[in-house]
């Protein structure tokens, strides 16, 4: 049977984050549930392109999220956004885990995200899913913050004053970023461009 | 050989075929999270008020009208005990009501007749 959405939820799925943090803080239990449905997707696809691996990014969303929870009471109204101050938390919690495992080798190819087939031919889904992989893998062979700035700015679609204030540095320094991150997957995916699939899809 | 400007297309295609496929977070992640949120989430005294009123058994509202269940138990063991003695009526508590009291008492008015109420009119 198709259940009508209660209005309740309708509304908060419509509120701002700001409005449900503070409701979150006012003890509203459906505030929690549509902060976490709306954020955790965000935070985990983030998490996932800068660590590469998706259990790390599982910790590092629940983390990011423990301490959204823990600051909501003290949360001053209009001083940051919501998602800019997750995003930052993120940033942080993933830089610690990069420089804690900087020994250890890369390994980017293993952790291509799962296909989710949504009626499209296999062999078209494949070909989508081996860009996702190509495109991760070509992500993981940036400098951190280079891909952090990429990801931020051509995947999560942050500005640059946002990303400025998310990584802690000038817009002028993410404009640079940006830049040199994005010729080098280019450089790196022009190499690829066979295993991609370009020439048989166009 | 493309030129830079297709190499950058090609790669904006990629970004947002990439945009397009959230993240799909395991609902064992969401339980975790959501787990967290309740945790820690703050009790509003609105809410507390707001949740107290559910239904309420007839043996709990009188339980709690006299002060929990332990108050209740203490009345009851009290009853108890009176129902006890009268029935049993020991001899020490006879002597006691008897040296208190003096003698036996046949009956016992608790309410003051009527006349005695009304104050004597002398003519």
């Amino acid at each position: 049977m198709d259940m009508p959405r209660d209005t309740t939820t309708e509304a908060l799925d419509d509120a701002p984050d700001e409005a449900l943090l503070v409701l979150y803080a006012n003890g509203d239990r459906l505030a929690a549930t549509a902060l976490t449905r709306r954020l955790v997707p965000r935070v985990l696809g983030y998490a996932a392109r800068l660590l590469s691996d998706r259990a790390e990014a599982e910790d590092v969303t629940q983390e990011a999220m423990l301490r959204l929870w823990k600051i909501a009471p003290d949360w001053r109204a209009g001083e940051a956004q919501v998602s800019t101050w997750l995003y930052r938390v993120v940033t942080n919690l993933v830089t610690d885990r990069q420089r804690a495992r900087t020994r250890r080798a890369a390994t980017p190819l293993e952790d291509a995200p799962e296909v989710a087939d949504e009626g499209r031919g296999a062999v078209a889904g494949m070909i989508e899913a081996d860009r996702m992989a190509a495109l991760d893998a070509a992500l993981g062979q940036l400098p951190d913050r280079q891909r952090q700035a990429v990801v931020l700015r051509h995947l999560e679609g942050m500005s640059n004053p946002e990303i400025a204030a998310i990584m802690d540095i000038g817009t002028e320094a993410v404009e640079s970023l940006t830049a040199r991150g994005k010729r080098s997957l280019a450089a790196i995916l022009s190499g690829q461009k066979a295993a991609l699939g370009y020439e048989d899809e166009e | 050989m493309q030129d830079r400007d297709t190499e950058f297309d090609d790669l904006d295609a990629l970004f947002s075929a990439a945009r397009a496929r959230p993240a799909q977070p395991s609902e064992a992640l969401m339980g975790r999270v959501l787990s967290d949120a309740v945790a820690l989430q703050p009790v509003s005294p609105a809410f507390v008020a707001a949740a107290a009123p559910a239904p309420v058994g007839l043996w709990r509202g009188v339980i709690e009208f006299f002060g929990g269940f332990g108050a209740l138990a203490g009345m009851g063991s009290a009853a108890a005990a009176g129902l006890l003695i009268g029935f049993v009526q020991p001899t020490g508590l006879s002597d006691l009501s008897a040296a208190l009291i003096g003698g036996q008492i046949d009956s016992l008015s608790l309410m003051p007749s009527l006349e005695d109420m009304i104050p004597e009119v002398t003519p």
